[in-house]
Formats: C-alpha cells, sequence, structure tokens
C-alpha cells in the first residue's frame, strides 16, 4: 500500500514539477526547451590501410555489427552497348561467389549466422552492407571484404541471372508508376546514360568479363568509403580492418565523361495508352542540384507547393477540397552531378484528369506571383528545424550519411550549417526561387491513362486534352526489344 | 492489494523465464489507465525523438458486409477534426455540417435505395450540397493536426489500418509528447467527421490505384474464395459498392463502438522519462470514458473438405499460388509452420505481405530456379493472423522455356510430400532458428519498427508473447515439422490460384 501513496505522490510532485494543466487546445501548450547538436564527422573518420576510408562509430547498445561499403561505381559508368550491367553486378557480386567461396555458400552460411549480406548498384554510388551479431563479427568481415575485393563472376550463376533478368523484362509495362517514371525521365534527360534501359540482347551479351573489369576498374580502396557502426572497440575494428585490406590494391580511377547536355522537350501533354480507369500524371520539368546554393530556399518552398504533405497547398487543394486523389504532391529530385527533375504529381480517375492538372498548374503559378503566407512559412521552416534530430536516430545511418557527404564532395559542414540555412530562408527567398525554378509555361505534362475517358473530361473541366498543350502521343518500347510498339 | 503484489511477484517469475538471445531481452514499461488503456514505454536514451504510437484492436474484420472498408475510412476520417481542432467556430460549423448530412441522406436514399430514383432531384439536391459544401468552408482548418504535428517537427506521420488493428503514428522531439497526449485523447473524444463525402471519393481513389496494380482483382478474388465464412474474406480497403453507400452514421456507430481507450495500447520508444510519460497519459488519455467490453469475432473459417482451384488471366505476369489455412497466430503449430516458410524461403517476388526465408537459400529456390531452371521466382510464406492463419507458396514460371504453373504445382507438392516424410535437415531447423533469434535482436535496434511489433503484439497476446514466441520457435524438432506438413498440405485444405497473362493489353 505504501509503495502505491509513494508512486502517486511521485506522480503528482512529476505533474507539478511539468506545470501539467490540462491543455484544450495545443496554442495553450509551453515546451520544455531542448538542445540538440548533431554529431561532428572529424570525430568518427578513420584511415585503415590501403587509403581506405572509414566513418566508424562505436555502440554497444546491443550486440550487433554493421558494415556498409560505398563504393563510387554505378550504372551510369556502363557503356551504352552493355546497359544492364549494374543490374546483372547487383545480382552477380555475391552470388557469382569469390575466389575461394561459391556464391550460394556466401548465402547459405550469412543465412545460417542470422545475418544479412546485400548488395545494391546505384546510379553512381553502390553499397555493399552487412549485418551480423557480434559473435559472428569475425567471420562476416573476411566474408565481406572477400566479396568487395575477390569476386568470382562463376559462369553458372551469371547464366541464370539473365535469364531471369530477361524473363522479368516482361513485366517492364505492367504497372503505370513504372512506365510514367521511366517514360518521363527519358523525356526530361534525352538517349544517354541516364535513360539508356537495358533489352533482352543487352542481358544476353553481358560476359563474366565485362563484370570482371568493370569490378576491378571502380572497386580500388581509396574509391570506396566505409560506414561501420555497433558492438566492437575502434582499436580491434582498425587491426582486423586493417589486415583483410592489407593486398588489396587498387589504381587510380579514371571515370567516363557524363552526360551534360539535356535538351528541353516542347511543352504540351505527352499521352501513354493504358486501358485502366485513373490517369497516372507527372507535370513539370529539370529542377536542379543540390549543391545549388538555392537548394534550402527551394526545399523550402515546395515544401509549401506540394512536398509538405497534408499541410501543402497542392494536397489542400487537389485531395482535401476536390476529393480528387490519394497521392499529390510536387517534388524536386536531386542526383549527384546532374539537375534533378522538378514534377508535380498525381493519380486520379480518368474523367477528372484535366481538372487535376489544371489545379497543379493554377498552384506552380500561385506560388511564383504571391507571397506565401506567414503560417505556412513558420510550418515548413519549423518542420525543418524541429525535426532535425532525426537524421540520427541510428549510428548505422549516421555514419553513412557522412560517408556519403564525403563521396559527393559535399561539405561536411553540411549537417553542422544545416538549421541555419534553413533559418535563412525568407518569404522573398521562397517568391525568387519559385520564380526561378518553376516554369508552367515549359512544363512537359506526362499522363499514363486510357486516352478517349481522360480526353472527354467531366463537369468541373471539360476536354478535349489539348487545352493544355499540344497533345503527343508516346508509343511504349517492347522491352525486350527496345523497339517502338504500333498500335497497342 | 495483494492480488496485485502477487501479480507482480508472478510476472518477475515468469520475465526470469523468459528468452534472451545473445544476452539481451526485450524490456517494456507498463502502466494501466482506470478506463483500461494501456501505456507501453521502451526508454532508449540518446537522440532526443520519441516514437509515438497508439494502436486500436480494430481493423477490417470487425466489419460486415454493407460497411467494407469502413475502419480504414475512419481512420481518414480521424484527421478531419474535432470540436477545437479543424475548426474556427464549432457551433456554425456543425448547423452546416447536419444540414449537408440530411441531405445526402436524401440523396444516397433516391440513388441506391430506388432503383429508378429521380435523376433531376439528385442534380438539385447535389447542387444544394455544393453550395452548404463551399459555405462550410469558411469554418474549416485544413489539416490542423497534420499542421500541428508538421510545424512542431513531426514525422513518421501517418495511419493505417490492417485486417485487425488501426494504428496512429508521429515521431516528436522529445519536448513535444504532450502535443501527441493532448492531440490523441481529443480526436479518441470529439471527433467530428467533417467533408466525409470527398473523403469518401479521396478513398476511391485509393481503391482505383490498387485496382490498376497488375493482377490486384485476381489476387482480391483469390483471398474472397480462400476466407469463405471469416470476416478475412475482403481487403482492407473494402468493396466499391460499400464504399459509395457507406454513411456517416455507420462511421459514428463503428468510432463509438471500438475506438475506445480499453481497446487501445499507446506506445512511447525514444529518449524519455517514464514517470513523465505516466502523468501525463494520465491527465489526457485517462478523461477518456472507459467503453463497452468487446466481444472477439465468432466467425473463423469452417473446413473446406474439397480442394479449390481459381484460374484467371489478365495484365500481369503468370503465376502459380498455392494457399493452406493454418491456425491463427499463438497457436502450439506456428512456430513449426514459420521453420518451413523460412526454409522453403523465397527466390524473391510472391509472397504477398509474407514472412518467408531469404535471398536465394530457400529450398524451393534452390530446386526451382537454380537447379532445374523452371522458375524466375519461387517462396513462400506463413501468415499467422489473429483468427485464421494462412500458409502459401508461390511462383512464376520460366515462360521462355514453356512452363506452365501447373508443372510448378506439381514440383511443390513433390517438395512437400517429402518434407512430410522426412521433415527438414537438423541445419535448416537451427538456421531457421538462428534467424528468429538475429531478426528479434535486430527488432530492438529499430524505433519506429519496435513499437509496432511490440503494440500490435500486445493488443491480442500482450507484448510478452514476442519473448515466448521466441523460446517456443527454439523449442521446434524435426517431428513438429513433419507433423504439421502432413496436417495442413494437404489438397482439401488449399486453393490453388494459376493466373496467366493475356496479350494484348
Amino acid at each position: 500500500m505504501k509503495k502505491t501513496v509513494i508512486a502517486i505522490l511521485a506522480i503528482a510532485f512529476v505533474c507539478v514539477g511539468l506545470g501539467l494543466s490540462q491543455a484544450k487546445h495545443p496554442s495553450e501548450l509551453k515546451y520544455p526547451s531542448l538542445k540538440f547538436e548533431p554529431p561532428d564527422p572529424k570525430a568518427f573518420r578513420v584511415e585503415f590501410a590501403a587509403g581506405l576510408r572509414a566513418y566508424v562509430q562505436e555502440d554497444r547498445s546491443l550486440p550487433l555489427f554493421n558494415i556498409t561499403a560505398i563504393v563510387n561505381c554505378g550504372g551510369l559508368y556502363a557503356p551504352e552497348e552493355k546497359s544492364g550491367l549494374d543490374t546483372v553486378l547487383g545480382d552477380q557480386l555475391i552470388k557469382g561467389g569469390t575466389k575461394t567461396r561459391e556464391g550460394s555458400a556466401i548465402e547459405d552460411r550469412i543465412d545460417f549466422l542470422g545475418g544479412s549480406l546485400n548488395f545494391n548498384v546505384g546510379e553512381r554510388t553502390s553499397t555493399l552492407t552487412l549485418s551480423v551479431l557480434t559473435k559472428d563479427l569475425d567471420e562476416g568481415l573476411a566474408i565481406f571484404f572477400d566479396v568487395l575485393m575477390n569476386p568470382a563472376f562463376r559462369e553458372e550463376p551469371l547464366k541464370l541471372a539473365k535469364a531471369r533478368f530477361v524473363e522479368q523484362l516482361r513485366q517492364a509495362n505492367d504497372q503505370p508508376n513504372g512506365v510514367l517514371s521511366r517514360e518521363y525521365e527519358k523525356l526530361l534527360y534525352g538517349d544517354n546514360a541516364l535513360t539508356w534501359r537495358p533489352t533482352k540482347a543487352a542481358y544476353e551479351g553481358i560476359t563474366a568479363a565485362d563484370l570482371k573489369a568493370f569490378h576491378a576498374k571502380y572497386f580500388s580502396p581509396k574509391n570506396v568509403i566505409l560506414a561501420v557502426a555497433g558492438d566492437f572497440s575502434k582499436a580491434d575494428l582498425k587491426a582486423k580492418i586493417s589486415k583483410l585490406a592489407a593486398g588489396w590494391k587498387g589504381t587510380a580511377v579514371a571515370f567516363p565523361a557524363l552526360p551534360k547536355s539535356f535538351p528541353a522537350p516542347e511543352p504540351g501533354i505527352y499521352f501513354i495508352q493504358k486501358a485502366i480507369n485513373q490517369g497516372y500524371i507527372s507535370l513539370g520539368h529539370l529542377g536542379i542540384e543540390d549543391t545549388n546554393p538555392d537548394y534550402f530556399a527551394v526545399q523550402v518552398m515546395n515544401f509549401i507547393l506540394g512536398g509538405g504533405s497534408f499541410t501543402s497547398r497542392i494536397t489542400t487543394k487537389v485531395r482535401s477540397d476536390e476529393g480528387l486523389s490519394y497521392n499529390q504532391g510536387s517534388r524536386f529530385t536531386t542526383r549527384w552531378g546532374f539537375p534533378g527533375t522538378f514534377s508535380g504529381y498525381v493519380q486520379t480517375k480518368s474523367s477528372t484528369v484535366g481538372y487535376a492538372i489544371s489545379l497543379i498548374l493554377a498552384e506552380f503559378n500561385r506560388i511564383r506571383k504571391e507571397p506565401v503566407g506567414d503560417a505556412e512559412m513558420e510550418t515548413a521552416v519549423n518542420y525543418y528545424l524541429e525535426s532535425f534530430a532525426d537524421t540520427f536516430q541510428s549510428a548505422q545511418a549516421t555514419m553513412s550519411s557522412f560517408a556519403n557527404l564525403e563521396m559527393t564532395g559535399k561539405s561536411m559542414d553540411y549537417y553542422k550549417t544545416y538549421r541555419s540555412k534553413i533559418q535563412a530562408v525568407t518569404k522573398a527567398r521562397v517568391q525568387e526561387v519559385a520564380t526561378k525554378y518553376i516554369h508552367p509555361d515549359k512544363a512537359a505534362i506526362m499522363i499514363v491513362g486510357d486516352f478517349e475517358p481522360c480526353n472527354k473530361g467531366g463537369d468541373k473541366w471539360s476536354g478535349p486534352l489539348d487545352k493544355l498543350g499540344q497533345v503527343h502521343r508516346i508509343n511504349l518500347t517492347d522491352p525486350m526489344t527496345g523497339e517502338e510498339i504500333k498500335n497497342p | 492489494m495483494k492480488k496485485r503484489i502477487l501479480t507482480l511477484v508472478m510476472a518477475a517469475f515468469v520475465l526470469a523465464a523468459f528468452a534472451q538471445a545473445a544476452g539481451v531481452t526485450l524490456d517494456v514499461k507498463e502502466h494501466v489507465l482506470q478506463n483500461g488503456m494501456k501505456i507501453l514505454m521502451i526508454p532508449k536514451p540518446g537522440v532526443p525523438r520519441v516514437v509515438c504510437h497508439i494502436y486500436f484492436k480494430v481493423g477490417s474484420i470487425n466489419e460486415r458486409p454493407g460497411i467494407t472498408g469502413s475502419a480504414h475510412v475512419h481512420e481518414h476520417l480521424m484527421f478531419k477534426g474535432t470540436e477545437v481542432m479543424g475548426v474556427t467556430d464549432y457551433a456554425a460549423d456543425a448547423k452546416i455540417d447536419g444540414q449537408i448530412d440530411e441531405l445526402m441522406d436524401r440523396i444516397y436514399r433516391e440513388k441506391y435505395w430506388k432503383t429508378d430514383g429521380d435523376a433531376a432531384k439528385i442534380v438539385g439536391w447535389q447542387k444544394e450540397f455544393d453550395e452548404l459544401a463551399a459555405a462550410e468552408k469558411a469554418f474549416i482548418i485544413k489539416d490542423d493536426l497534420w499542421t500541428h504535428y508538421m510545424k512542431n517537427g513531426g514525422t513518421g506521420l501517418n495511419a493505417s489500418t490492417s485486417q485487425e488493428t488501426t494504428g496512429y503514428y508521429v515521431t516528436l522531439p522529445s519536448n513535444k509528447i504532450e502535443l501527441q497526449m493532448l492531440m490523441e485523447s481529443d480526436r479518441l473524444m470529439n471527433a467530428r467527421f467533417r467533408e466525409f463525402y470527398s473523403e469518401k471519393d479521396v478513398i476511391m481513389e485509393e481503391r482505383r490505384l490498387s485496382e490498376n496494380q497488375p493482377g490486384y482483382f485476381f489476387g482480391e478474388q483469390v483471398d474472397a474464395a480462400f476466407y469463405a465464412a471469416s470476416p478475412y474474406h475482403w481487403d482492407v480497403i473494402g468493396w466499391m459498392d460499400d464504399l459509395k453507400k457507406m454513411t456517416k452514421q455507420d462511421l459514428i456507430d463503428f468510432h463509438n463502438r471500438y475506438h475506445v481507450p480499453n481497446n487501445a495500447v499507446a506506445i512511447y520508444v525514444g529518449d524519455f522519462d517514464p514517470a513523465a510519460i505516466i502523468a501525463m497519459a494520465e491527465k489526457y488519455f485517462g478523461r477518456i470514458p472507459k467503453g463497452p467490453d468487446l466481444e472477439p469475432i465468432r466467425t473463423g473459417e469452417p473446413p473446406q473438405y474439397s480442394e479449390k482451384r481459381l484460374y484467371g488471366e489478365g495484365p500481369a505476369a503468370t503465376s502459380l499460388q498455392m494457399m493452406f489455412h493454418t491456425p491463427p497466430d499463438g497457436h502450439p503449430d506456428m512456430p513449426a509452420l514459420s521453420i518451413l516458410a523460412s526454409t522453403l524461403g523465397s527466390g524473391g517476388g510472391g509472397g504477398r505481405g509474407g514472412r518467408g526465408g531469404g535471398g536465394g537459400t530457400g529450398r524451393l529456390y534452390k530446386l526451382l530456379v537454380r537447379d532445374k531452371q523452371m522458375a524466375v521466382s519461387a517462396s513462400a510464406s506463413s501468415r499467422p493472423q489473429w483468427y485464421v492463419g494462412s500458409f502459401q507458396f508461390s511462383a512464376t514460371p520460366r515462360v521462355d522455356k514453356g512452363v506452365q504453373p501447373e508443372d510448378l504445382e506439381k514440383e511443390i507438392w513433390a517438395e512437400v510430400e517429402k518434407v512430410k516424410k522426412e521433415g527438414l535437415t537438423e541445419e535448416e531447423i537451427q538456421k531457421a532458428k538462428n534467424k528468429g533469434e538475429a531478426a528479434f535482436i535486430r527488432g530492438l535496434a529499430s524505433t519506429a519498427g519496435l513499437a509496432g511489433r511490440v503494440g500490435r503484439a500486445d493488443l491480442k497476446r500482450g507484448w510478452r508473447s514476442i519473448l515466448t514466441d521466441l523460446d517456443d520457435l527454439k523449442k521446434v524438432t524435426n517431428d513438429d515439422i513433419k507433423r504439421v506438413a502432413a496436417e495442413y498440405f494437404v489438397k482439401d485444405n488449399s486453393l490453388t490460384a494459376v493466373y496467366r497473362r493475356k496479350s494484348g493489353r
């Protein structure tokens, strides 16, 4: 009984201590202050043997070990006649085995340990990630470096992978959103390494020698940064990794020239026929690089326009007011070394396709012409400031973020200065960057849907679609051959 | 008091006997409010953020024909304001909102109750509706709750509805948990489903998005055929007819019945002081009156006594699914079924929401994809749902080699028969146990994931079931494997679905 009384007293004390009177509305709440300083990348940077760089954090809270190798290597570096090399490499670095281990033996062993080992090839970076229990650190690390340094690309698994990828090509035109994002990029970037797609012949032409050469060229210790976190001592780990990487020789990497110019498509409607009951829509043009000094102002502006979920204008208008869609908004994508895309997006039933597009275009125009409201501005800026600490929730993710900053040549002060850069954004800057980077008159409007009902429109917006610009019909390509499909 | 001490002592005893993996275990602090609402806490000092989730023991299985989809519609409506949130003048708004409901009642009766409703009348009323909806906008503060969360640094902001549970999520700076307590308790007590009719349009668009995924319609029919009697028969999104015709009153009734504190668990994971959480929960959630006791679902699945087969064709990859009824979550056979799924495993793809094995290590992958080269993917998964379980094999044939789904079906049956006779190897069983243990530890490293797992588990069998399930998994023997394979993998307990790509679409 006594215990309960004490507990109640303790609770009462806490209530008083926190000044807990019952609020009826959030405006009545007063919050205790909270200070958060992001971790400093310098404190975690380590160099191992062979010039291998790393960001390492001891985290003894659980008996786990996580390591990621970020390699400056990706699909953009594959020549046109070998497009698909990245997809096959993504599959075969592990499955193709090493000089001393069969691929399936590696997978079986990692699985037996309850671990995971994954390899992923992106546009310009690839990541090999291992997660094992601490007790298996030595064995896991040995396999990890073996896969990273000595892949063998054996013939049998390669043959099998190629057949599987060819089979999967059959599905390339099944998903309306998959078709839309692929064709929208093709339209905005044109025909170059950013948009080349493998065909059956391309997959079939990929050999083990291609994979070996590609690996040898880019998987060089100076072209890799590690991100490591978990239950270990930094000194022990350094000794272990330095020993494993000691024999790793690499040559200086020469990177291929990357596409630089992207001729803008003619504005207007680009329509892709698919017998479905909604139109899947993207409208916009190329955007900015994330190294652009306007990047932070663009973030805040786009949050208000269509990036801030339910607090954003496009969602309020298209979804909440009109009930036209479940998914809608706007986004600025970013990619390392290139401008990303700017697009408004929505999926809506065929009869309201034109209406939804007209509402999004109106929002594009409005944010260019009128200053944003004080409340909108406050929500956007505070969102970025108050949620900042989220980035550092996991030690492994934090180490990966630091490694990526260094890999892509960004300032290592990025996180330290992040909040002040957001705070510096003003309403005038928002309007300035909206005018500078959003051009409704140059927008390419791509629709994947059923042409007749989309073109007809509905009560609130009657067609035809060419009221929004000249209509170009796009025929899909046969994913097997890359040839245009006539009369789909 | 005595009783309580006894419970405490017992709890401590049970806890001591609980699963440990590599020396770590799951420790959750509990507090139960007088109204029956449970508060769970997992403190993780460090980054000043707190995952705040609330789970309700209600989902699409609590619906009936006529209101399918309403658990999910309700979840959407919970963002549409209360008496104090989302509105500038509650009394003025309520008056217009009432008029709108009255008008829509007339429209629904004319449209849906009659076969020869008066179209002209409907058009007239619809015009009136548009005017009233426009007038109401003057009093509505759009997405007020969402805005308050976001400007206070809320991330992971969302809600979701499954067959069994509904969850509301936000992650906040650790000094702002009171915001969540205030707004969540407020919407539990005072939710007012404004903009109901336009939100139903949004949800119909959400359903269309699913419909446009290749093979969706067939999948929906497969589920409906597999679950003949239990409320797992319909998908969470509901049938389009019900979405069109459900009324606001249906949703109010649903809310009052299921969204009560004694049907809820709030869970906090992150950097906080549990005493402060308890004090705030007492103050905000403690003010909500207890609701009626809730009866579990009545209808399970009757035995099939015959094999079911379904054939379909359309704009998606040719595929095979074989489904078997299994017992619900918590049944002693579930750990063995989970080991079977893990071992027969996955080769990528397949398995809707299942718990299959990893990468290319599953038996079916090795047999059908790697060695015989008959399949692009082959997987297995076990779904221990609350009231009825299912075990599923999925495979995609090598169309380029002329392999048919039925060829894969024969192969899978042959492998299943082998397992019935020989079971699995000791190494396979040990591997599945190791994976279960490692997954448990890895789960502890997450925040939102852990909150979801613990919160949902607590609604049915208590959060400690996560620990006992791990213990039970470690006890599985090869005899158990053979026995459950023989018991559940029989034709009369199965549905086989064969789907073929139809060219020209």
